[in-house]
């Protein structure tokens, strides 16, 4: 392995854990030795996490108890941030591929929210899905599951995201692109714009 | 909302004026509709120039569509706050469809006079992807559906021996100016269950547009329209 080489081109993994409710099951899931090996192992450089209101004492304490250069990391870079008013398409496009910054496909790690998992889907990098069981009436699950049905995504549970590292690197060579693209073997639809043709009388 | 307009797109020589129903303190809402009305004066001057280019003398009355005075940003009251009592939420729904009331009958404070070229007050299709407030304008537009078909029936207040105005025409349809027609979008992030404000407004929405195939075909009850699949509109 040679994560030593000075001109490895860097390659980022990005976790959100969202903004409005918490989380900090994904969060210590992240922070934890196991999953940091695991990226090393797959060749990342570099980690970035979006740990939300309440998520600051556990990476301060992470930063405490492994300080830069420790083997408890594995070598991986980290950094961390609670949130961004601005949003996280920014942050989220460092982990598309730069050749000329020197920087190789990542991947992204967010929880379940319809508004970050549409940002990450829309730049083509392995995404993984991560549901909070917090939340009451637990519909994300469910998009989570048909979203890695479709083959979109990777769908994880917290507890096991030092495995899907390696899922998500499979899924960066099958992955679809998004938005769907409408194939003869799919079956048509309406589209918005038709129905409201419709219902306005237009007719073409 | 607006990335489904905009993958749409939303042709502003057909939808000529626009209304925007925003909740109190949803300023990122606001901020996206002037950004959006922005985008399609943008495509229109475009458009123009292309048009000269060509020397293709364009119609005087779609030279403008997409400037400030072909749209409006209305603010209504939330029906619900987050964290809000349940107990006090009925009164503060009730303000809010007391408002989209006032905002389909074109009657609300925010709103600028309509330009010239548009004959009513009451939009001809509304649009909604919302929670609670789609709820209410949609509630609101059925309501005055209603009361004015009842009007039809029952013309109070007109003169004995004088023909009320006809408020249907021969075939039983609403009149042009009167459409009010509906339309809820059902949100992404719903794959195999509808929302709650989806399940309220199913038996009363005109079209209910779903984004994931397994909610294709529900209905409130037997012989009622189903709901349909639209594919990913928000994509």
């Amino acid at each position: 392995m040679d994560s030593e080489d000075r001109n490895q081109p860097t390659k980022l993994c990005f976790v959100t854990v969202g903004a409005t409710a918490s989380f900090l099951s994904l969060l210590l899931s992240v922070l934890d030795s196991k999953f940091l090996e695991a990226l090393s192992q797959s060749g990342y450089t570099h980690l970035l996490v979006q740990y939300g209101k309440d998520g600051q004492i556990i990476y301060e304490n992470f930063l405490v108890k492994y300080p830069a250069g420790s083997p408890g990391r594995h070598g991986i870079e980290i950094g961390g941030f609670d949130f961004n008013q601005a949003g996280l398409g920014e942050v989220m496009r460092m982990t598309k591929e730069n050749k000329s910054e020197g920087r190789s496909s990542g991947m992204i790690i967010s929880h379940a929210g319809s508004g970050s998992i549409l940002e990450a889907l829309r730049l083509s990098v392995p995404l993984v899905v991560v549901p909070n069981p917090l939340l009451k009436d637990n519909h994300q699950a469910e998009l989570a599951n048909e979203l890695q049905k479709q083959g979109y995504v990777v769908a994880s549970h917290h507890d096991d995201i030092s495995n899907a590292v390696e899922k998500a690197e499979a899924l960066r060579s099958r992955m679809l692109t998004w938005p769907p693209v409408r194939g003869p073997s799919q079956r048509r639809h309406r589209t918005l714009n038709e129905v409201l043709a419709d219902e306005m009388g237009f007719s073409d | 909302m607006f990335s489904m307009l905009r993958r749409m797109p939303l042709d502003p020589s057909m939808y000529t004026y626009r209304t925007y129903v925003v909740s109190a303190g949803d300023n990122f809402s606001a901020a996206k509709a002037v950004e959006f009305e922005g985008s399609l004066l943008n495509r229109n001057h475009k458009a123009k120039e292309q048009g000269k280019k060509n020397n293709q003398p364009r119609d005087a009355s779609t030279s403008d569509l997409g400037a400030v005075d072909h749209y409006t940003i209305v603010t209504v009251p939330r029906a619900r706050r987050v964290h809000q009592s349940y107990v006090t939420a009925p009164f503060s729904t009730l303000h809010c469809f007391w408002a989209c009331l006032r905002v389909l009958r074109g009657l609300h404070p925010d709103q600028n006079p309509l330009p010239r070229f548009i004959h009513s007050p009451y939009p001809d299709i509304i649009l909604t992807n919302g929670p609670a407030t789609a709820v209410c304008v949609i509630l609101a537009a059925k309501t005055l559906r209603l009361v004015h078909y009842l009007l039809s029936i029952f013309p109070f207040g007109t003169p004995a021996g004088r023909k009320a105005e006809p408020r249907l025409t021969w075939d039983g349809q609403a009149p042009l100016d009167f459409q009010l027609r509906t339309i809820f979008v059902e949100s992404w992030a719903r794959v195999t269950t509808l929302s709650l404000s989806g399940k309220l407004l199913l038996p009363f929405v005109d079209r209910l547009l779903v984004q994931w195939p397994a909610l294709e075909g529900k209905v409130a009850w037997k012989g009622m329209r189903k709901t349909e699949y639209v594919g990913a509109l928000v994509a």
